[in-house]
This record gives structure tokens, sequence and C-alpha cells, in this order.
């Protein structure tokens, strides 16, 4: 068993290679990187500068000047050992500095987590909290009318996708077209410094409410089938019969014995609690406007960002494998009949 | 090949078939949404910015598809008798040019003519419009809804601004480009639907093939293949789509091989436990004792036992299947312009959020396929499932 833990977190090497490899790779070799991008940069301020008269004479560049470029942005060497380099200073905790913001990539990076992380938890958490008791109870209640009805909201969410309803709440409650309740979204109004304690307290939640639901609404409809159909499963099997047997109440029944053995699957899917900050988040930060770790990669991707790309890339990547590994240690811990080998 | 297809249709799946056709809900969902998939490759002939046919000077064109017989016919038309006028309005003898000549009239009407239908043969409602105006016999019969996907309607809104409300004429309105939303969805429909099983089967040709290959033959080769399945799954998916499709303009094709190579994973993980559960049974053994070879006993004994959860994932893989798509068209990754495309309805519905109907439009369009597919894909589960919920009390 420890034996397999060892082999998984190995194995996040070669993947991690092989990933940055891929991509390193093919933004070496992609048009409109980095250098092209400066001499274009270069070419319209002597456009401006120069005004017509200088003609094409005056938009030239000379090949000493692209030399001088592809060595600041580390092109001028073949691309292998620029990923060797590259690679070298990353296990220095090295990421390089960003094209657009003009600072290390690490601190570009690390402005984003806590906001991501705050509406990535506080939606994971409500998902657990609603999607538990539903599903216990659409269980407990299997075929009567509540579960018939819960179940249309189950396919609802089946069907619209976080980020979809997000847009339609926008345009129902966030001003858009109709009502005007909630805020179009970021994290904060902008008199936020002005506002007291309370009042920074009451604007931050009012700004997550909206993207709240949307992250709930992506795992709802999963989770509640997933608690209901476990529950079930349990509420079938012989160690059940032997409860009612006993004498022992319904209630006993359901939440004493077989509502922790049903916990088992939902348990699991703590695990992806690492990956909170990458999975599925980046069309609700650029639904709602949140600048947060996947809005920062979605632009570093428009904007041919290289060294943040690929910083996102590395967190993704580690944070993703995490999450798996946890997600089966997990399984592993809580229900003791699992072996993995 | 027939004792394959009779293989595959066993009694047990007969039977499943028809628990499958029990379950009302889904079952009419799949009509509905086979019928409409049918019916949205006909979608030429509902709504169309080109006409059913065409008939001009006495000829008929059938324009659904191309009027590109019918522009050449009205261009080469339209020069001759532009030639037949010039030459006659150029004769040096002046005393033989009297402009009330009537030939010269019937010339000059004739040259006017084409070169008014020449100006506007490109739009058919126009051209309709220009043939009854014009009183020769000619006409246009056009489709029940005549806006086309990717047709700008800026000439016609007049005043207006794009996007336009819903009004009588578009009925859902038009988009940022002045293009009609209607037509857009039902086109979209059709591309969403089509690239999302097509991107299913072949993630499922891919994931079968190779789960197969590695439950069936186990060992070093399952050791092997599981390692590569393990740090194939770690790559952060929607992100490296992103970046390959950054760089690499993809088209229908591109995007589809770039998803599949993400999307089979799954599938090879559940047809390889399937394999190696299968392959210890007794069927298998007496297979192997009489000497099938491998290729037989993988596709004709083992596969047809083991396409369960191959087919009650179908319909879920269908869902995430239109659902990526969206979303990579949301963010500016997916099918190139002008494709008619939901999600790219979405992100504009985002700029211009007081343009309701460019929201609402496609996420009804979308909120309907994939609530019938869910209702599909619940049945299908619940066919499959030989456990019958029971419980005590």
């Amino acid at each position: 068993m420890i034996n397999y833990f060892i082999r998984r977190i190995l194995i996040i090497i070669p993947t991690f290679l092989g990933v940055t490899f891929i991509v390193f790779t093919i933004t070496r070799f992609a048009p409109g990187g980095p250098v092209e991008m400066a001499i274009l940069r270069y070419r319209q301020m002597q456009m401006e500068g120069g005004g017509g008269a200088m003609g094409s004479h005056g938009t030239a560049i000379s090949e000493e000047m692209v030399e001088k470029l592809k060595k600041i942005y580390g092109f001028d060497k073949p691309f292998y050992i620029s990923y060797l380099i590259w690679l070298g200073n990353v296990v220095r905790f090295d990421l390089g500095e960003s094209y657009t913001y003009s600072k290390p990539v690490w601190d570009v990076i690390k402005a984003r987590f806590p906001i991501s992380l705050r509406f990535g938890v506080a939606g994971f958490l409500l998902a657990y909290l609603v999607c538990i008791p539903l599903g216990v109870l659409k269980a407990v209640k299997h075929g009567s009318t509540f579960d018939f009805t819960s179940s249309a909201l189950v396919f609802i969410g089946y069907a619209i996708p976080g980020w979809v309803a997000g847009i339609v709440l926008l345009v129902l409650l966030g001003g858009g077209s109709f009502l005007d309740i909630f805020p179009l979204g970021g994290i904060h109004s902008m008199d936020y410094e002005t506002l007291s304690l309370f009042g920074k307290f009451w604007d931050n939640i009012y700004h997550m409410i909206l993207p709240v639901f949307c992250y709930t609404l992506g795992s709802f409809a999963s989770l509640t089938i997933l608690m209901k159909n476990s529950l079930i499963e349990n509420l079938g099997k012989d160690y059940v019969r032997t409860a009612f047997a006993k004498g022992l109440s319904e209630k006993t029944v359901i939440f004493k014995h077989t509502l922790r053995n049903s916990l088992i699957p939902i348990a699991t899917g703590l695990g992806s609690v690492f990956s909170i900050v990458i999975s599925g988040a980046l069309l609700i930060e650029k639904v709602f406007n949140i600048h947060g770790f996947g809005l920062l990669g979605y632009n570093s991707i428009l904007d041919r960002d290289y060294p943040v790309m690929l910083g996102i890339l590395v967190f993704s990547s580690i944070l993703y494998m995490l999450g798996n590994i946890f997600s089966d240690f997990l399984y592993c811990v809580i229900d003791p009949r699992i072996r993995l080998d | 090949m027939n004792k394959r297809i009779k293989s595959f249709f066993s009694p047990l799946l007969i039977k499943r078939i028809k628990k499958f056709r029990s379950f009302k809900r889904g079952y009419y969902s799949l009509l509905i949404i086979g019928i409409a998939y049918l019916l949205s490759f006909f979608a030429e002939f509902i709504i169309n910015d080109k006409a059913l046919l065409v008939k001009f000077d006495g000829k008929k064109f059938v324009t659904l598809y191309s009027d590109v017989s019918l522009k050449k016919f009205i261009f080469a038309k339209a020069i001759e008798t532009k030639e037949n006028y010039f030459k006659y309005k150029n004769i040096p003898a002046t005393d033989t040019l009297n402009l009330s000549d009537e030939k010269f009239i019937t010339l000059k009407a004739e040259y006017e003519r084409y070169d008014r239908i020449k100006k506007d043969f490109d739009n058919h409602r126009v051209l309709r419009k220009i043939f009854e105006e014009q009183k020769r016999g000619d006409w246009v019969i056009l489709v029940p809804y005549s806006y086309g996907p990717n047709e700008n309607l800026l000439d016609e809104l007049g005043d207006r601004n794009p996007p336009t409300g819903p009004d009588r004429k578009n009925f859902l309105g038009t988009d940022d480009r002045g293009r009609d939303v209607l037509a857009r969805l039902v086109y979209g429909f059709r591309i969403y639907m089509t690239f999302s099983l097509l991107l299913t089967l072949t993630s499922y040709i891919i994931g079968i093939f190779f789960g197969a290959i590695l439950g069936y033959y186990g060992g070093k080769v399952d050791f092997l293949g599981l390692r590569f399945i393990e740090i194939w799954a770690s790559i952060p998916f929607l992100f490296t789509v992103m970046v390959i499709s950054s760089i690499m303009i993809p088209n229908f094709t591109i995007l589809i091989v770039i998803l599949s190579l993400f999307y089979w994973i799954s599938m090879a993980r559940y047809i390889r436990a399937e394999f190696l559960r299968e392959k210890s049974n007794d069927y298998v053994q007496a297979a192997v004792a009489v000497g099938v070879s491998d290729r037989k006993i993988i596709l004709s004994h083992i596969l047809p036992n083991s396409l369960t959860p191959a087919i009650s994932f179908l319909p879920f893989t269908i869902i995430s299947g239109i659902a990526v798509l969206a979303s990579l068209d949301f963010l500016g990754f997916g099918l190139p312009e002008p494709t008619p495309s939901w999600g790219q309805l979405l992100s504009q519905g985002i700029s211009n959020l007081s343009s309701w109907w460019l929201t609402f439009s496609p996420m009804a369009a979308m909120f309907l396929t994939l609530m019938l597919i869910a209702f599909i894909g619940e049945a299908v589960r619940e066919a499959l499932d030989p456990k019958i919920y029971s419980r005590m009390k």
C-alpha cells in the first residue's frame, strides 16, 4: 500500500517533465511569440515617432537588434537548452518574470491564489452542505413525490453548466436586462476602502453570492445522485435487514448504520479540494470577472505571456496530481477493505 | 459478420432494450433528440437565406444548397445585355440613333433590369421583391424562415443597431454582427450534436482499443499502459487544449482530434476493468483452448460482454462533449468564425448583457438538448442495472 503511494508520488516527476516539455516546446515554435511582439511594438514606435517620411528605411530592424531581443527573452538558444535552463530555475522556485506584469511570476500567481481559493472553498462547502442532506432525503423517500420533484432540480443541474447559469443570472439579477440586485462581478465594490468593517464583510459576501451559487451548481447534480444511489444501495444490504430485525428504529438504522457506510464514495471526492482553485473555475471567473488563478491563466494564453503560462501549468499540474493521489488515499483510509496496488 | 451481429443482439440485450423502452421519459427523449437531429440535416429546407427554387428567364434553378449556377446565369446575362446596349449606344452614325428608337429603349430597359438584379442576387428576399416589381413571370420560392446563419442583415435592420431584439421578422433577434439568432441556434444544434457524437465515437474507439489490449494481455503491457494512462490523465486538460488551440487556430476536425486525445482515458479504464473480469470466465478459457485467435476472442467474445459501461456512459459523454465545445467557443478557443455556435452566442451575451435574447436563446437550446440526453442517460443506466432497489420497511 505504501509502495503504491510512493509510486504514485514518484510518477508526478515524469508527468510533470512531460507536460511542461510539450507546452514549452509549443511556446517556442508558435508564431506571435514575445520577440515578434517586441519587434512589432518597436516598429509602431518608430512609425509614430518618425512619421511617414522615414518610409521603409526607418521601420527596418537590424539583425543586431533582433539578436538582442532574442537574448532578452531567452530565445537565442535551442529550445531544449532553454527548457533545461527554465527547469533548473523552476527547481530553485524561480519561475521567471512575467512579460505583461513586469513582476516575478511567483508574485503574480501568489496574489491570485486567495481569491480563487475563497470562491472555490465556499462553493465546495456549500455543495456538500446541500447535496448530502438532499441525497439522503431522496434516498429515504425514494419513489415519493419529493424524490420526483427534486429530480427535476438534479436534471437542471445536469443540463446547465455553472458558467452558463452565471451569465443567465447576470442578465436576470445583475442589472443586465431585468433586475439590478447583484453586482456585475469582481470581488469588491468601488468604494470598498471607505466601508466600515461590517460593510466590508457584507460587501465580500454580496459579491460572492452569484459566483458561489454557480460553483455549487457545477457539482450539484452528480454529488446528489451519488449520495442517493450510495445510500439506497446500502439500504438493500443484509446488515440493514439485521438491524431492522433487531428492532431498531428506522432513524437509528439509517443515520447510525447506513449513512456512515454510504458516505464513503462521497468522502473520496474531498480529494479534489486540492485542485479546487483550478478545476472548472476558469469559466466562472471569466463570467464574473474575478481576477483569480483561472482568469490569470486565460489572460496569459491570450497575451502570450509564456512565463506566467508555464507557471500556471506547473501549479495546476502538481495540484491536480496531488489531488488525485489524495482522493485515493482518502478512499483507503475511510474504507479499509479497499486495497490499491 | 452475421454471426457477430447475432451474438451482439443477445437475448440479454434485447431484454435491456425492452426495459429501456419501458422508461417512457428516457425513451421519448431519445425519440425527440433523434428526430430533431435527423431533421437538422434538412434545416436548409426550413431556415436558409437561399431560396428553394428560382425561376428566371424561363429557367428553373435549385438554389437550396448552392446558388452558383443562378449567379453565373445572371452574371452572363447581365454582361450580354450590357454589351448589346453599349454597342447600340455607340453606333457612330448619329442619324440612326434616335432616343425614342424602340429597340434602343428595350435594350436600355433590359440592361437596367439585369443591372438591378445583378446588384442584389445574393439576397434572395430582395430578389423576390425585384421579380415581383418587374412582373416578368420570374419567381422565387423562399423557405419558410428565410434567414441564414451566416448572413449579415445590417442592410435590412435600417437604422437599428445590432444586436436587435426579437421581432416578427427575426424571431429570436439578431446578434452583434446582425445575424439571425434562430438560424444560428438551429445550425449550431447540428454542429454541436455532430461534433459531440464524433468526439464520443473517436474517444470510444481509442479508449476501447487501449482498454481491451491492457485488460486482455495484462502483465507488463498492462503495467506500462496503466502508467502511461496515469501520466496522460494528470495533464490539466482544459488549459492544455486552450494553449494548443491558441497557437494553431483549430477547425472542426483538429478540435475533435485534440479533444479525443484526452477524452478516451476514462473509457479505457472501464473497458480494461471489464476485460480483466471477463477474461477469467470459462467461455474465454474455452475459446483459448480450442485455439481461437486473440483478435477474435477480443472482438467477438469478450467485447460484446464488456460494453455495459460504454453504453451506460454514452449519453453523459455526449453531454460533456457539448459542454466542452460550448466552453471552448465561449472562451474563443473553439470553432473558427463564422461557424454558428452556442458558446460564441453566450460570449456575445456576456458582452451585451442588456440584450437578453443573446443569452437566453443558446441557454434554452443547450438546456433542452442536455436535459433530454440526461433523461436518456438515466433510463439507459436503469435499464442496464440488474439490481432492483429494495429496502426493508
